[in-house]
């Protein structure tokens, strides 16, 4: 069981929430300029990384916000919580130690 | 139940309304264990979601509606008559007595929308949303703990302090009212589970404790 | 109950040899999808000058972690074809590998609790007839009688409105399996190297040469992965993408019981699968996590949710005990269908995103993937699941048949 460090309410058990998969994908400015390749690249392929991994999360049954956190996908440690649009703080400020 | 004064309005079906845990009242009573846990079903009551930014005008004028807005997690705001609970960020759930309600003479949801005006937001009747269930006595916490996460010791949690979370596993808004009583604010729909799951969890209470 | 003793083996299956200079193929990953593509290059291509690398002990991934159910009623034609070669190949393959797996064709049953999975799954025994895939569907009644201990009243949250039935689907010892086929690979002279992880590919040009381990470089002419949910991983190393995701996936067994439970019993909307196991533990999987993880476990919550599960359908077990729970690491892809094929890697080949449900296709994976690296061009059996089907949008959506259980 995770322990979630929401923003706006604190820590809270991971079955308040809902996962959101990697962070920082940005909807591609010209979908029509796009190839088939990069079309494919948007839609199904995403990083899975093993380490530090920048993620969404939503506090679906608290505050109902999104954000994001970086977790380490091989121990589960939770490295970060920071605002939606922010930029990936990368290993900046741990929230548990 | 209390839910049977004679109001009108609502289109006159008022009459014929049923709390969603009516069916429970019994059980509520039967199950209840005087002065160790209590549960019964209050009675209905005016709620309105409100989605606003508090720092905004528009958020001042709904708050000189509501009597303020909390300003974050776990906050209540309002008046002697009117709760106002934090939801989120820009979310407010107003609760306040049925009578409120502008079908039955009241004019709440009516002054809540004017004050929002033009401006982004939202104010919604939410008061067939949900019901609420006030659980209380020194084994109160006990109960609750036994299906919420959250650090519920009165070190932490404060009376008057409101929290949405889950309990039995379903969503609720929990609003600790005292220091050993509780109201939980369940959607209708989950009423008929949670009650059910609560009496469940106050059984062990009505026998003598193992020592 | 099978009256099958599990059978006397010797000491040792395989050898553990030295890892040569080089190799015609190696293959990375030394689970069952791994050891049944050596296994067939070397029994149909007559490619024997090749290696399995393991990074662990053989067979210790998700080949040691899964809840063994083996069944073909896919959907789709492509699946059905795939899933209905393995389990066609299950049924020779104990024989064919001179090693009694205890292959139980006990029958799978796959529940359905509103009228939504209702006509989905009557639609899935039309298409399963047309494919040739054995299928009935059951009422309630007919589901008690196949399997007494299934609580069928209407009065559950989610009552029994019926089932798909497949009677030649069934379970396996996994761990068997492997050594079977780590057996006969080890008798065709295929090097199984344990301990031995992949750490990178050394490269000429375009052109894969050779493979760096932790026990040093190894050249060969070709590269195949089977490395489930570490796929990706070794994707990167190898300087490609798959639209790959690793969750975590966890299974549970209880103590041993007497003979209860005559079959195997899935619930896609409830999230757990059921079967007995030969020495008479309750086999029970979870659904995945919904977070990405290569931590081998997952959270308690999703074990909890599959025990209330179990228990509202099956009340007798409510005194069971829990023996231990573990996790295994599934690789997801968006259409829960496999991925095997070539690689934008010239000489690189993938077997991956069977996801939650690969080892009912061990043997068609083996043979398929096989055929692939030994021609360079797929079988015609995982032609649609190449890695450019999330290109031409020909994807194969098996999530009704596939997603939680397996
Ligand atoms: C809990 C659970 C229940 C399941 N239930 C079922 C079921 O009932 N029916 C069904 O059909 N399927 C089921 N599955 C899915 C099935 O187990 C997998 O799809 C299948 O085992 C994957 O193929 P594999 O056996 O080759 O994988 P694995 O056994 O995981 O083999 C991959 C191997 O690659 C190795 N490896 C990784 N990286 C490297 C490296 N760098 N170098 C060298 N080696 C490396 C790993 O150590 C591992 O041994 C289940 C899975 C889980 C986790
Ligand atoms: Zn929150």
């Amino acid at each position: 069981m995770l322990l979630i460090s929401c923003p706006n309410c604190g820590p809270r058990d991971e079955t308040e929430f809902h996962y959101g998969g990697q962070a920082h994908v940005p909807y591609p400015e010209n979908p029509n300029d796009l190839t088939d390749r990069e079309w494919a690249e948007y839609l199904f392929y995403r990083e899975n990384t093993k380490g530090t991994f920048a993620e969404r999360w939503v506090h679906s049954t608290g505050c109902r916000q999104w954000f994001n956190m970086l977790r380490d996908t091989v121990t589960y440690d939770i490295q970060a919580v920071y605002q939606m649009g922010g930029a990936a703080a990368r290993r900046a400020r741990p929230t548990r130690s | 139940m209390a839910n049977t004064a004679a109001f009108t309005g609502i289109n006159g079906l008022r009459e014929i309304r049923r709390s969603p845990a009516s069916h429970l009242a019994e059980a509520f009573d039967t199950g209840s264990v005087q002065g160790t846990v209590t549960l019964n079903e209050g009675p209905f009551q005016t709620m309105v979601g409100v989605r606003v930014d508090r720092s905004s005008e528009a958020g001042a004028r709904i708050a000189s509606v509501t009597g303020g807005l909390p300003e974050r997690c776990g906050d209540v705001g309002g008046t002697e008559r009117v709760s106002v609970l934090w939801l989120g960020p820009q979310e407010f759930l107003v609760v306040a007595p049925e009578d409120a309600h502008d079908s039955l003479g009241g004019d709440l949801i009516g002054s809540l929308k004017s004050a929002l005006g033009d401006a982004a937001g939202q104010v919604v009747d939410l008061s067939a949303n949900r019901t609420t269930f006030e659980l209380s006595g020194p084994r109160a916490r006990a109960v609750l703990e036994k299906g919420c996460a959250l650090d519920l010791h009165p070190r932490t949690l404060k009376p008057g302090t409101a929290l949405n979370t889950e309990v039995g596993n379903i969503p609720v808004a929990l609003f600790k009212t005292g220091e050993e009583s509780f109201r939980l604010f369940p959607r209708a729909s989950f009423a008929d589970y949670l009650g059910r799951w609560l009496l469940d969890a106050m059984r062990e209470f009505a026998s003598p404790e193992v020592p | 109950m099978s009256t099958h003793q599990l059978p006397e083996h010797p000491d040792f299956l395989w050898h553990n040899p030295e890892p040569k200079s080089s190799y015609d193929a190696v293959i990375v990953g030394g689970g069952g999808h791994g050891l049944a593509t050596a296994y067939f290059l070397a029994k149909n291509h007559g490619m024997t000058n090749i290696a399995v690398l393991e990074k662990g002990w053989l067979a210790g991934g998700n080949m040691a972690r899964n809840t063994t159910i083996i069944r073909s009623n896919y959907l789709w034609d492509e699946s059905a074809a795939i899933y209905e070669h393995a389990l066609k190949l299950w049924e020779i393959l104990p024989e064919e590998l001179e090693y009694d797996f205890l292959f139980s064709q006990r029958g799978v049953m796959n529940l359905a609790h509103t009228l939504g999975d209702v006509r989905e799954s009557i639609r899935r025994v039309g298409a399963n007839k047309l494919n040739g895939v054995d299928a009935e569907w059951l009422d309630p009644q007919q589901v008690k009688e196949l399997c007494p201990i299934l609580n069928i009243r209407d009065d559950i949250r989610y009552p029994v409105m019926g089932a798909t039935y497949q009677p030649r689907a069934g379970i396996a010892k996994h761990d068997h399996v492997a050594w079977a086929f780590a057996r006969k690979c080890d008798e065709m002279g295929v090097d199984i190297i344990q301990n031995c992880e992949v750490t990178g590919f050394v490269k000429d040009g375009n052109r894969v040469v050779g493979v760096k381990t932790n026990r040093g470089t190894i050249n060969t002419e070709k590269v195949g992965l089977c490395a489930a949910g570490h796929s990706s991983v070794l994707a990167e190393m190898a300087g490609f993408r798959l639209p790959i995701q690793s969750h975590p996936l966890q299974a549970l067994v209880s103590e041993l019981h007497e003979p209860v439970h005559p079959t195997v019993v899935m619930s896609n909307h409830v999230h757990v699968y059921v079967s007995q196991a030969h020495k008479g533990e309750l086999v029970m999987g979870a659904g995945v996590d919904s977070y990405n993880g290569y931590g081998q476990r997952g959270s308690f919550h999703v074990i909890e949710h599959q025990m209330a599960a179990a228990v509202e359908l099956f009340p007798i077990f409510a005194r069971a005990h829990v023996l231990r729970t573990w996790g295994g690491i599934v690789d997801t892809t968006l259409d829960a269908s496999p991925i095997v094929g070539t690689t934008p890697v010239d000489n690189m080949f993938v077997n991956c995103g069977w996801g939650t449900g690969g080892f009912k296709g061990t043997p068609a994976a083996g043979l398929t993937f096989a055929h692939t690296i030994a021609t360079g061009a797929p079988h015609k059996l995982n032609r649609p699941f190449a890695l450019e089907r999330f290109e031409t949008g020909a994807l194969i959506d098996e999530h009704g048949a596939a997603a939680v259980a397996h």
